[in-house]
C-alpha cells in the first residue's frame, strides 16, 4: 500500500467510528464533540484529495460554524446539559435500511473503472473561475436560499409570538 | 502524484449515508436528527469531491468541486433553519423531542 492509501484507510476508519460514536453516545454534548472530530476528519480527506479550498471550507463552515451552532442550540434548549436521550423502538428497521443502502451502493461499484486513479490537483483560482463562471447560477441560487433561510429563521425566533 | 481507487471512497460514502439514515430513523431529539442529516449530506459531498478528482476532463472535474462548495453552503443554511425551529419548538412546547410534536396530526 502506498502512503496515500494508508492515510485514506486511517482517515476513513476514523470517520466511520466517529460518526457511529456520535449517534450512539448518550450525552448530547458528547455527540457534538464526536461530530466535530468527524468534520475535521473529512476536511483531512479533502486535503488528501488535493482539494485544499474545500478542506478549508469544511474546517470553517462545519468544524467551526455548524459545531458551535449545534452547541449553542443544545445550550439554550436544555436545563441540564448532560442529559440522556431516548431512542425510538425502530432500531432494527433502521439498521436494515442502512445496510440495504450500503449493499445498494456496493452493487454499483463493479461498474466503475477499478485500480489506481490519479488524483488531479486544481489551483483554487481555477475553482473560483469555474464557480463564478459556468456555475454562477448555483451560487446565485445559494444566495437566494440563504436570504430566505435568514428571514425564515428570524421569523421563527422573533419575540412576541404567542 | 497521488493515486487512490474509487472503491474505498464509495465504501466510506455509502457507510456514512447508512449511518446518517440510521440516525434519522432512530433518534427523537431534534438536534440529533440535524446531526444525522449532516452526516448523510457529508457523504454526498465527499462523493462530489472524489469524483471531481476522478473526472476525465478538467472543466468537468472542477465543476464537481464547485457543486461541493455550493452544497456546503446549503447544508450550513439547513442547520441554521433547523436550529431556529429547535428554538421555536423549545419556546412553544418546552421540548425538542420530535415524537411529542403532533400538532399537524389529524
Amino acid at each position: 500500500m502506498s502512503l496515500p492509501e494508508i492515510a485514506f484507510a486511517l482517515l476513513a476508519a476514523v470517520a466511520v467510528v466517529t460518526a457511529i460514536a456520535a449517534l450512539l453516545v448518550r450525552e448530547l454534548v458528547h455527540t457534538i464533540l464526536w461530530v466535530a472530530v468527524f468534520f475535521v476528519d473529512l476536511a483531512a480527506i479533502y486535503f488528501l484529495l488535493e482539494a485544499p479550498f474545500l478542506g478549508v471550507l469544511q474546517l470553517g463552515v462545519y468544524a467551526g460554524a455548524v459545531t458551535i451552532l449545534l452547541l449553542f442550540g443544545v445550550m439554550v434548549t436544555r436545563k441540564r446539559i448532560f442529559s440522556r436521550e431516548a431512542a425510538t423502538g425502530i432500531g432494527p428497521v433502521a439498521v436494515a435500511l442502512a445496510l440495504l443502502t450500503v449493499v445498494f451502493v456496493g452493487t454499483g461499484l463493479g461498474e466503475l473503472p477499478q485500480g489506481e486513479v490519479t488524483i488531479r490537483a486544481y489551483d483554487p483560482s481555477t475553482l473560483s473561475v469555474n464557480l463564478f463562471g459556468p456555475n454562477g447560477a448555483w451560487l446565485l441560487l445559494l444566495g437566494l436560499i440563504m436570504l430566505a433561510a435568514v428571514s425564515g429563521a428570524i421569523f421563527l425566533v422573533r419575540e412576541g409570538r404567542e | 502524484m497521488t493515486t487512490l481507487g474509487p472503491t474505498g471512497f464509495l465504501a466510506l460514502s455509502s457507510a456514512l449515508l447508512g449511518i446518517g439514515l440510521f440516525g434519522i430513523l432512530t433518534r427523537r431529539n431534534f438536534v440529533l436528527l440535524l446531526i444525522s442529516i449532516e452526516i448523510a449530506t457529508n457523504a454526498a459531498i465527499l462523493n462530489f469531491v472524489y469524483f471531481a478528482a476522478f473526472a476525465p476532463s478538467a472543466p468537468l472535474g472542477i465543476s464537481g468541486q464547485s457543486i461541493a462548495v455550493v452544497l456546503v453552503g446549503f447544508a450550513a443554511t439547513e442547520v441554521a433553519v433547523g436550529l431556529a425551529i429547535v428554538l421555536a419548538l423549545n419556546r412553544a412546547k418546552g421540548t425538542i423531542n420530535v415524537a411529542e410534536v403532533t400538532e399537524l396530526k389529524s
